[in-house]
């Protein structure tokens, strides 16, 4: 089942109270935040309703909160050969 | 005379801003850049409910009334019909809030 994810990238302060209200009615309260919603007419009226402040794109499968923070982790530029702990008990 | 605190005429008292009455080339190039960004989403969109067979009444009137960033003229990227300017035309960046309300049309006969 296909979703749009949308993703807030410009604030909606000073614009009319219906963009407003759309943005709160999607879950987006603040910028860069991500929502995702199945591809329904009802959901592509409201993307259009604020089509100048979110980027979408469609994707198959929805990420939860904990997988998308995973995602922005950076690179460490290590990775860990042996646990100390385990060269004790040799 | 330098610095933050010189004396220029909107520093030295009373409401002066000064606004240039046409769009410098960087401001351009980000009018058309957001101009595109909309165009991508509501392709987007437009695309996502296709392969479903759905549609809507605002997707199809936005897709045969308001025309692409391509299809548009400079004179309608850049500037706005008002009808109190000499000549029906004042740049863009007059229209309050401008760089997040789509305004791509003019009225009939101009």
């Amino acid at each position: 089942m296909p979703y749009f994810r949308i993703t807030l990238l410009r604030s909606a302060i000073g614009l009319p109270t219906k963009s407003t209200g759309v943005l709160k009615a999607l879950g987006l309260r603040k910028r860069m935040a991500t929502v995702y919603y199945p591809v329904t007419p009802d959901v592509a009226g409201q993307i259009l309703r604020v089509k100048e402040l979110v980027d979408v794109a469609e994707v198959d499968e929805p990420l939860t909160r904990a997988e998308m923070k995973e995602r922005r982790r950076p690179d460490p530029g290590y990775f860990v050969e042996k646990r100390g702990g385990a060269l004790k008990k040799l | 005379m330098f610095g933050p605190f010189r004396l220029t005429n909107p520093l030295s008292g009373g409401l002066l801003w000064k606004i240039p009455w046409r769009l410098s080339s960087h401001q351009k190039y980000r009018q058309r850049q957001r101009l595109r960004r909309v165009d991508n989403v509501v392709a987007t969109i437009d695309s996502a409910l296709a392969k479903q067979g759905l549609s809507t009444r605002k997707l199809e009137r936005w897709k045969t009334e308001m025309p692409t960033e391509q299809e548009m003229l400079p004179k309608d990227k850049y500037t706005v019909f008002d009808r109190k300017v000499k000549k029906y035309r004042k740049g863009i960046h007059k229209v309050p809030k401008w760089t997040r309300v789509s305004q791509r049309v003019n009225p009939p006969g101009f």
